[in-house]
């Protein structure tokens, strides 16, 4: 189980799921936010003090005014590295939260020690007229559905079904990332400038049928960043822990006793 | 009361399987549909019957709107300056520029500047919000759209009214280190400003800026809703009440020689509610911002749960609708001239006046002849009995 609390950084009023003890993890969500009934953040709990807040917009946390661009999100996820306890800090980011991770981790953090990157986003490595990240809010709901789950019938939001709490925390977070990563669509130009900085050890993981970002884009993502390790976990799209939670969680822990 | 012809330039010739098919008939259809001499052809037609308004003294609106069937004026300002040029007499309504799409505001306020001077001073410059498909068409954040609206408008209003030289504008949305116009516009300190919304906290702006409220094909609950705000707004800020040329009435208007004529010719203008409205899914319904997030759940199921209303877009409410459905909702007046004049004064009586009539008179396959017909019939048979009826007021 996760706990839900309220955490305050500088100045703003975040929504956080916790689990676990131990060092901190800080555990950056995708392009969804994670619920109370999330299983991931749970299933890291053994690995240490999870702490997995909700960024401005998405899920419980509101967005303060003016606070609207990536530059904003990136300087509050420093904000949060520097106030949870412990002395050496893994960052954990999924999707969207993985390119926020990329860009911490790029500019240096003094605490920041193991670095796990799940179907990040964030760079631009094809041609001019090929979109290497699907746009989920240019394409069809049915088309990015069958892109961004391997289960989609499983695994996809069925509207129908969900709860009023969760269909608001759903579009809530669909409003929030499109603010940030509107234009240029979902890529910082200049990270890939900067991604050979990084300088802990890092993990990429990659659902093997993703089809927002392709595994081959991660090879690239991760051939950038030194010494990186790059997995791909079969049976999963988009969001291996979503899909995939129990083998994801696996190959993190694997890297964290590494 | 002033009347305006408006006219999207629509283009219909598009196989209806092929309309059928796609799941949306604005931003995505492939340009080789498109015959460039029929457009061309349309173009024609389209300033012939702006012009005919220009010669029986109905003024013009200009509009924009982008990749779709329902309009090919994507290049607004272009349309605005053959306009400026070729009319003579009567006040053209650029509504508008879409100015949260475009990436500099300056440049609108050049081009509005410059339509003014060629026309003499007889520009009004109207803004819409703009939202859905056209979003993706110009590339434009749909989330903080409001807020780049009316920033430009306050940096459009600012370059337009500045005489003294390099200005600077250093906002949240647009940035610039030297306005300057030349040519500043025609009129002092700046041409008439529009807002076409029926939004109430929209009109609520309008209002408290004395704007003209333009209210686009909402029928008489919606604009009733728009400039209830427009003049609480203004009453609650101490502010003048508001004369009736602070209100504009849109509506599809046709006139024939008989009823049966007029709501036969005037049915094809609902080809634009029936067929150009529909849009895909991610540029409608899941277009994020366009709603408040608590309003998602009746909107994004697909089947509503008991006691629960179903939220729309105001467009959606009308696709599908027949000629006696929207004169009953009078969002269209059609007939002979002295049904239509009841029926413009009735809709002019029920929201307690109107200073402005707007009219779509095109649309579809309503042809370029009945257009012209329909246009000569009003002007000559309903205006002078309209603006006698409404002269007192």
């Amino acid at each position: 189980m996760i706990r839900t609390e309220r955490l305050t950084v500088h100045g703003i009023d975040l929504e956080v799921f916790r689990s676990g003890e131990g060092d901190p993890i800080v555990l950056l969500h995708g392009m969804r936010s994670f619920s109370p009934g999330s299983r991931f953040p749970a299933l890291l709990a053994p690995l240490g003090s999870v702490v997995a807040p909700s960024l401005p917009g998405f899920g419980g946390t509101p967005r303060p005014k003016d606070f609207d661009t990536i530059f904003d999100v990136v300087h509050l996820v420093r904000a949060v590295l520097d106030s949870v306890p412990g002395a050496a800090v893994t960052l954990v980011g999924l999707s969207f939260g993985g390119w926020l991770a990329a860009e911490v981790a790029a500019a240096g953090h003094p605490r920041l020690a193991r670095l796990v990157l799940v179907d990040p986003v964030g760079i631009k490595i094809g041609d001019r007229q090929t979109a290497d990240i699907l746009d989920v809010f240019n394409r069809h709901p049915n088309e990015v559905r069958a892109a961004e789950y391997h289960d989609p019938d499983r695994f996809a939001p069925d509207f129908d079904a969900m709860e009023d709490v969760e269909i608001i925390r759903y579009a809530r977070d669909r409003d929030a990332l499109c603010l940030y990563t509107w234009h240029p669509y979902m890529y910082n130009p200049q990270l890939p400038r900067w991604l050979p900085r990084i300088a802990v050890p890092t993990l990429l993981v990659w659902g093997g049928n993703d089809g927002i970002v392709t595994p081959a884009y991660g090879r690239t993502f991760a051939a950038l960043i030194p010494g990186a390790q790059f997995s791909v976990l079969p049976n999963a799209g988009h969001h291996p822990d979503i899909e995939q939670p129990e083998a994801l969680a696996g190959l993190i822990a694997t890297f964290l006793e590494g | 009361m002033q009347l305006w012809f408006h006219n999207e330039n629509t283009y219909p010739f598009v196989p209806r399987e092929v309309l059928d098919a796609a799941d949306s008939v604005r931003a995505s259809l492939p340009g080789h549909l498109l015959d460039p001499k029929i457009a061309a052809d349309l173009f024609h037609e389209c300033m012939d019957e702006s012009l005919l308004c220009d010669d029986v003294g109905i003024n013009i609106v200009s509009v924009e709107h982008h990749s779709g069937i329902n309009s090919l004026y994507g290049a607004s300002p272009i349309v605005l300056g053959a306009l400026a040029r070729q009319t003579r007499n009567v006040r053209v309504l650029s509504q508008g520029t879409l100015i949260s799409l475009r990436q500099d505001p300056v440049r609108v306020a050049e081009e509005y500047a410059t339509a003014d001077v060629l026309l003499r001073g007889r520009l009004d410059i109207g803004f819409v919000k703009s939202g859905d498909s056209e979003m993706a068409s110009n590339n434009a954040n749909p989330v903080g759209n409001l807020e780049r609206f009316w920033e430009a408008i306050d940096l459009i209003t600012a370059a337009l009214k500045n005489q003294d030289g390099p200005m600077r504008w250093e906002g949240k949305h647009f940035s610039h280190r030297h306005i300057n116009l030349w040519p500043r516009p025609y009129q002092q300190p700046h041409p008439p400003m529009w807002g076409a919304t029926g939004d109430p906290d929209t009109s609520r702006e309008l209002g408290l800026r004395g704007m003209v409220n333009s209210v686009v094909l909402r029928g008489i609950d919606g604009t009733k809703r728009a400039w209830g705000a427009y003049r609480a707004a203004r009453s609650e800020a101490g502010l003048p009440e508001p004369a009736l040329d602070r209100f504009a009435y849109a509506a599809f208007i046709y006139v024939g020689d008989t009823d049966e004529e007029g709501i036969e010719v005037g049915s094809k203008l609902l080809w634009f509610l029936n067929t150009s409205l529909k849009q895909a899914p991610q540029f409608s319904k899941f277009l994020p911002g366009r709603m408040p997030a608590e309003m998602a759940p009746q909107v994004y199921r697909t089947k509503p749960r008991p006691g629960e209303t179903r939220a729309a877009r105001p467009a959606d409410g009308l696709i599908g609708m027949t000629a006696e459905q929207a004169i009953q909702r009078q969002i269209m007046f059609a007939g002979n001239p002295d049904t239509v004049f009841k029926q413009i004064m009735a809709a002019y009586e029920t929201l307690g006046g109107f200073g402005h009539l707007i009219f779509i008179g095109r649309s579809g396959y309503l042809t370029h002849r009945e257009a012209e017909k329909g246009i000569k019939m009003l002007a000559k048979e309903v205006l002078p009995r309209v603006r006698e009826a409404t002269r007192e007021r």
